[in-house]
This record gives structure tokens, C-alpha cells and sequence, in this order.
């Protein structure tokens, strides 16, 4: 060291000095500090500034080391980075070169939610059996987020498509920062009180884990608890959550997620609608066909030999009725004719015709009364007297 | 709206357009009503009439409610 003083130094020697020392005695450092003038290169470096209260430090982080922060570093962000210090020669600058980036404090608060899920986890308020059921169909859907927020375009795009009937209620809420916690509260009581909806979703895009902590704060976790009404939490991104996760009815990984829970039933239904047409359109289908094949089997032909012989089967039956009917008669007209026979003969053997051919004549008064005794015929009167061929008339003389 | 009804009332239709016992004309005033009842539902399932709105106060009892689109 003492050499050094009596030597005299390049601006390169000296620098290049400067260099070996800083860099050899400082690294796997672990340096806290805020971010400022974050400059992003176009080629994916990270420029910044770390500073504090008192001092501040030149700090970059290469691409190679970026890709594993989970979060976008933005203006005012309190960091811990890991790294070591390193000196651009060219302009005499020092740095600090990060290797891994983390938010300051993210581990207590990590620790704190972890303390505060226990709690709520003792008390109950995760219990599966508190779980009400998601309706099926829903006719109004709430949604607690920011008006303003992506989340909400989400959630609206997704219902639109999947149920264009389904009516949607905003309750805008604060979503970051001190005064989110008590409006998301504050707007879920207040669906509850006036009955707005039948399911309510409660959510916000992805951010950082300070972001996201207002869905985890007590008051929300109660309104949630107290919420006659289910509540889906949609918080962040698939790999984000907060505690409102555990004590809502369900838990949806993003907001759009939560948009096509609550559809799923009109989607459902749709589904099944569109199946049981296609099932009618088939079941009406093979009856007509079956119709039709009933109508193909019936032969013209067939039905027209059918009905002739019927028909002629019919008019022979006739014949046969008629003639035997003709017989029957002539039957019994003989038999009539010779009974007739029989009663002529016996009539003409009665006949008093046949007695005066013998020839007899009878004797009748003026009136046509039978004489039959001479005290009848007396003396003086005209009487009558029929013969076989005619009449004639005589006086009675003794 | 009772989509289950309606659903359940294609699906007992639909069975009976199955069915042998039922008659042509039957089957095909079955089918007009299956049709109508699905074009009802489909109708009601797919057309955009939703409203979105919002209530812009967070004192419930001043809340109001407006359209929001």
C-alpha cells in the first residue's frame, strides 16, 4: 500500500485498482433500498437506482437474472436484492450487480397471513359445511372490483358469450391499496342488505402480493363469512391467492374463471337443449320412416284381387239364395194346388148345385128363405124355385 | 323461467316420439310442441338482452341503481 503513494497512477491503473478491490471485497451482499429511475432496457436488462433516506446506489440486473422475479418492479417499490459490486471502468461509476430480487418485508408478510389463515381456520370459517351452493342458473350476477379494472372487462366478455341472458350488477370497490379493504366490505354488506343478487363475485386482476392483500384483511374475510348470498373469490392469477379463497363459497383461480362458474349452468343448459332437439329431430324422423315403410307394404294390386274376391264370393252367395228361394216357392205352390184339388172335389160334392143336377129344386120365400117345411110355404104366397139351369117363380095353390 | 321443466317436458316428448304406441298424428303434434318448446329455449339461452349496471354509492340507503354500459 505504502508503494502506492510514491507511484505515479494511470486513471486506467488506478480504476482498474479500484475495480479488483471493490469487487473482491464486496459481494454476496444482500442490500434493501427502494426503487427509482427504473429503466427497463429494449433488450432486457433492468437500470435502476436503490436508495434510501440517506444514500444511493447504481444497481442493474441483466436479463439473465430478471426472468425469476416474480413481479414488475415499479417507481417507489421497497426491494431486497442479492449481489455483488461491480465498476464500469469506461466511466469510472460503480454498481451494484443484482442476482435476485425480492419485495422488502414480503416474508413477514407472508408469516402474517399464514398466522391470520390458522386463525380464521380455527374459528371455523373455512368449513366445508359452510359452503353454500353456487346456483345452477342465477338471474343476477354481483361483481365486486374495480369498475375500471381488466378484471371486470373479463368478467363481462366471458358472461356476454357464454350467458347472453344473464343480468350483471357493478359494485365498484377500491382494489389496492389502505382504503380497498373497507369498500370491498363495505360492498358486499351492502348486496346483502338490499338482496341485489343471487351470486356475487369478489375479485381483481393479478398484482403483487401487497396488492392482493386487501381480499386477505378481516374485514373482508367477515363480510364474506356473513354473506347470505355465495360469494366467489376471484383473486389475481392462477398462482395467486388470498384468504378470502378459503372462507368464500368457491374459489375461482382468475376473474374470467369465476365468470364461467357462474355460466355453467346456462351452458349446461344449452348443451342439453341443443341435445334434446337433435333427439326429437331423430325420434320424429324414424317415425315418419316407419310411416313410410307401412305405406310401401300396402299393394294396390294386392288389395284390388283382395276385394274382387270378396266381391265375388258375395254375389255367389246371392245366386245361390235366389235360387233356392225360386225352388222353395214352387214347392209350395204345388203343394197349395193340390190341396186346392182336394177341397174343390170335396166342394163340388157339397155343391147344392150338384143335388139339383139331379134334379131336385129348392124352394124359396119372396125374402130368399130356405122353405124347408110345407107349414113355411103358405097357400097364396109366391115362392121360388131354383133349378140346375135358372129360376122360376110359383104361386102356392094348396 | 324453469328450464328444468321445459327440458324434462323434450325429453318425456321425445320418448314418446319413441315409443311404438303412439299414433302418427300424434307424433307429429309431440314434435311441434317439442320443436316450439326448444326454439323458446334456445331463444331465451342465447339472446343478448342482458342489462349490466351499477350502483355508484356505497351508502345503501341512498344507493341507487344505474345503467352501466
Amino acid at each position: 500500500m505504502a508503494e502506492l503513494f510514491q507511484t505515479e497512477l494511470t486513471v486506467t491503473e488506478l480504476t482498474s485498482l479500484i475495480k479488483k478491490t471493490m469487487e473482491e471485497g464486496f459481494y454476496g451482499l444482500r442490500v434493501t433500498g427502494e426503487i427509482s429511475n427504473f429503466r427497463p432496457s429494449s433488450t432486457g436488462h433492468w437500470f435502476f437506482t436503490l436508495k434510501d433516506n440517506g444514500a444511493a446506489i447504481s444497481a442493474v440486473m441483466f436479463k439473465g437474472s430478471t426472468w425469476k422475479v416474480d413481479f414488475n418492479p415499479v417507481e417507489g417499490d421497497k426491494v431486497t436484492v442479492t449481489g455483488s459490486l461491480d465498476v464500469y471502468a469506461a466511466r469510472g461509476t460503480y454498481q451494484i450487480k443484482c442476482d435476485s430480487m425480492e419485495k422488502a418485508g414480503s416474508g413477514d408478510i407472508l408469516a402474517m397471513l399464514e398466522m391470520r389463515k390458522r386463525k380464521y381456520d380455527a374459528m371455523g370459517y373455512f368449513d366445508a359445511a359452510l359452503k353454500k351452493p353456487i346456483p345452477l342458473q342465477p338471474s343476477r350476477v354481483g361483481v365486486v372490483t374495480s369498475a375500471t379494472g381488466a378484471a371486470l372487462q373479463d368478467i363481462l366478455n366471458v358472461l356476454g358469450r357464454r350467458a347472453p341472458s344473464l343480468d350483471v350488477l357493478v359494485l365498484p370497490a377500491v382494489v389496492q391499496g389502505d382504503s380497498s379493504a373497507p369498500t370491498i366490505a363495505k360492498r358486499i354488506t351492502q348486496a346483502n342488505s338490499l338482496l341485489l343478487c343471487d351470486v356475487l363475485i369478489v375479485g381483481r386482476g393479478g398484482g403483487s402480493l401487497e396488492d392482493l392483500l386487501p381480499f386477505s384483511e378481516e374485514v373482508v374475510l367477515q363480510a364474506i363469512h356473513d354473506s347470505d348470498i355465495p360469494v366467489v373469490s376471484a383473486v389475481g392469477h392462477e398462482i395467486d391467492w388470498a384468504l378470502s379463497d378459503y372462507v368464500a363459497d368457491l374459489r375461482a383461480p382468475t376473474p374470467s374463471a369465476a365468470a364461467e362458474l357462474v355460466s355453467q349452468g346456462y351452458l349446461d343448459v344449452r348443451q342439453t337443449v341443443s341435445s334434446v332437439s337433435a333427439q326429437l329431430k331423430k325420434a320424429m324422423e324414424y317415425r315418419l320412416n316407419l310411416a313410410s315403410g307401412q305405406l310401401q307394404r300396402f299393394d294396390a294390386m294386392q288389395f284390388g284381387r283382395t276385394i274382387n274376391q270378396i266381391l265375388n264370393n258375395r254375389e255367389y252367395q246371392l245366386a245361390n239364395a235366389s235360387q233356392n228361394i225360386s225352388v222353395g216357392m214352387e214347392k209350395k205352390l204345388k203343394a197349395v194346388d193340390s190341396r186346392f184339388q182336394v177341397a174343390a172335389r170335396e166342394l163340388q160334392a157339397l155343391s147344392p148345385l150338384a143335388i139339383l143336377g139331379r134334379g131336385y129344386a129348392a124352394v124359396q120365400n119372396e125374402s130368399g128363405k130356405l122353405i124347408q117345411s110345407y107349414n113355411d110355404a103358405i097357400v097364396g104366397k109366391t115362392i121360388q124355385l131354383t133349378f140346375i139351369d135358372g129360376k122360376r117363380k110359383a104361386q102356392i095353390k094348396e | 323461467m324453469s328450464f328444468e321443466k321445459d327440458v324434462s317436458r323434450i325429453e318425456e316428448i321425445a320418448q314418446k316420439l319413441n315409443g311404438s304406441d303412439t299414433t302418427l298424428e300424434e307424433s307429429l303434434a309431440l314434435f311441434e310442441e317439442g320443436m316450439l318448446l326448444t326454439k323458446a329455449l334456445e331463444k331465451t339461452l342465447t339472446e343478448a338482452k342482458r342489462k349490466v349496471e351499477v350502483i355508484l354509492s356505497e351508502d345503501t340507503e341512498t344507493a341507487e341503481i344505474t345503467s352501466f354500459e
